[in-house]
């Protein structure tokens, strides 16, 4: 599979990796319906990707909250601003650094697994069993995870946005000094709810989640079955989610503002 | 089966924790008054020049908001604005000759409509009219008056340096630039406590070929824009002396609160009334007219 190709080759395979993974995306919506019936593998995915990732994303959404407390503060007072701290706090994390840290780290932390257990199944021909056993691996493996994903990606955001506005408050309030009614007041009065709350935390990280998921069961279904696909196909997970989250966080941005 | 059990509780508590997050994200960070849009009615109002003003910026009487620009379009055939306010249904009592103002709130703010009622019985009615407008307030152009602006200074060879005693430096600093005409002549070389005066002592350095500065000139701190920096102004006096190295300008005009500045302003409404707050110079506008020669 790693053998040399030419450049031309490389552009066009990228394009065939593209297409394959928008049918592939075609199939799991056609297979949705058909998966209802494993609920319960769903409802352990969910727990496994998104229960199971809370710490780290809480904790990420809280220093990077204090470190945009920290620097809006310091750059802030140049021109007399402190306290616009919170609102730009909260605008940044809300519109851009909560969905896409949000879901760098989902990427990381969910989607890499995801790949290398779907992988491991591939190349230990769990896959095929299912098939031989008229089990619909679409349905049972692929289907719940990408939607346990969809579901995770907005709640998970939302608990980072929350720890992010916590830490921002934290460094502002308690640390620096900035008025307590001051910041809320402020913050409360250029955030508005549809375009930053819905448009950008909600819509956005779930339009990430769907991606990052669905990304992550491609490699990992058509992964080669050798322990050495598995490892490409992981690091390709990564490296295709980051690239797809910032390119599509520049498109959503323009649309949703 | 148990195992499962306690995927599905702690699944439904990550999801419980997710939807209380997005909860308090929507209900403590923002303002349910900002989008609340009950019943309301419609007004039309045309104004000269709307600035910045944008659709959804609130309308307010009193400062208490009433409702929110609904649409702004330019006037078929005409250079004014056409500003549909949308106000709310319970404060429909507002008189026929109100008078629709468009503010900032604060220096930087965001601009909004403020409605000041007027004294007639009639009230406007929904898709009314109300005729007495006051346009967007050119804080720039107010403020022009008072503040030059341009580039620091360049590296300069030879220099001079002068002192200048002021009552208040604001936030001049150090390589801060001297500027005559609103060109940079020189630079702030030090900013001391004067500890017998009671005052900041600063040194300039100035341009030597810039030696033709009578010494009876006034120095002055201004800010460069709305948040720019600060610098020193020199306005040249009548005086056929000279500055020279380690001489002192005597009448200086300290830093002046742009607060006290917009506020004095607003209230008195003409520029040249505004003290001076140096704390001997009483009138660096026209320095030659009517002080001595002041040396060291």
């Amino acid at each position: 599979m790693s053998a040399q190709v030419g450049r031309e080759n490389v552009v066009l395979q990228s394009l065939a990796q593209i297409g394959a993974c928008g049918l592939f995306l075609l199939r799991i919506l056609a297979a949705l319906p058909r998966s209802l019936r494993h609920a319960g593998e769903t409802v352990r995915q969910l727990w496994f990707v998104g229960a199971m990732s809370l710490i780290i994303i809480m904790t990420c959404g809280l220093f990077v909250g204090l470190v945009l407390g920290l620097q809006l503060y310091y750059v802030l007072a140049i021109f007399g601003g402190t306290s616009a701290t919170g609102s730009v706090v909260a605008l940044a994390i809300y519109r851009e650094l909560g969905p896409v840290v949000t879901g760098l780290l989902f990427a990381g932390r969910a989607g890499t697994s995801i790949t290398a257990e779907i992988g491991l199944m591939r190349a230990t021909d769990q896959i095929a069993a299912m098939e031989m056993m008229a089990v619909d691996p679409i349905a049972y493996v692929a289907a719940p995870r990408f939607l346990a994903g969809l579901i995770a990606m907005p709640l998970l955001c939302c608990v980072f946005c929350a720890m992010g506005i916590f830490g921002g408050h934290l460094v502002g309030v308690s640390w620096l000094g900035v008025d307590n009614g001051t910041f809320w007041s402020n913050m409360t009065a250029n955030v508005d709810l549809w375009k930053d709350v819905i448009n950008s935390v909600i819509w956005k990280s779930a339009a990430f989640g769907a991606v990052i998921s669905l990304i992550a069961v491609f490699q990992g279904y058509t992964t080669a079955p050798t322990s050495e696909g598995v490892a490409y196909a992981t690091t390709r997970t990564v490296v295709a989610s980051s690239i797809a989250i910032l390119a599509l966080d520049f498109v959503l941005t323009a649309f949703l503002m | 089966m148990s195992q499962r059990k306690s995927y599905a509780v702690g699944t439904g508590l990550f999801i419980v924790l997710g939807f209380a997050a997005l909860a308090y994200l929507a209900t403590q960070t923002t303002s349910v008054a900002n989008s609340h849009q009950g019943v309301s009615y419609t007004v039309d109002a045309q104004f000269a020049n709307v600035g910045q003003l944008k659709e959804g910026a609130p309308v307010k009487v009193a400062g208490v908001r009433v409702g929110q620009v609904q649409s702004i379009a330019l006037e078929p055939g005409k250079d004014v604005a056409d500003v549909t306010l949308s106000i709310d249904k319970k404060y429909a009592q507002i008189p026929t000759d109100s008078v629709a103002t468009i503010y900032t709130s604060g220096l930087l703010g965001d601009q909004y409509v403020g409605v000041q009622f007027g004294g007639a019985k009639t009230y406007v009615a929904n898709g009314g009219h109300i005729g007495l407008t006051k346009s967007t307030q050119p804080l720039e152009d107010m403020l022009g008056k008072f503040l030059g602006g341009g580039s620091a200074a360049d590296a300069i060879g030879g220099t001079y340096s002068v002192t200048a005693n002021f009552t208040n430096v604001g936030a001049l600093a150090v390589g801060a630039p001297v500027k005559m005409a609103g060109v940079a002549i020189g630079s702030v070389a030090s900013v001391k406590a004067d500890p017998v005066k009671l005052n900041a002592l600063v040194t300039m350095d100035i341009d030597k070929k810039y030696s033709q500065i009578p010494d009876d000139s006034a120095a002055a701190i201004f800010t460069s824009g709305l948040i720019g920096s600060q610098y020193v102004a020199i306005q040249p006096g009548g005086s056929p002396n000279s500055l020279k190295d380690g001489d002192q300008l005597i009448l200086t005009q300290s830093a002046v609160q742009l607060e006290d500045l917009i506020g004095k302003f607003l209230v008195s409404g003409s520029p040249n009334s505004g003290s001076n707050a140096g704390n001997n110079g009483n009138n660096a506008n026209n320095g030659p007219s009517n002080s001595p020669a002041g040396k060291h």
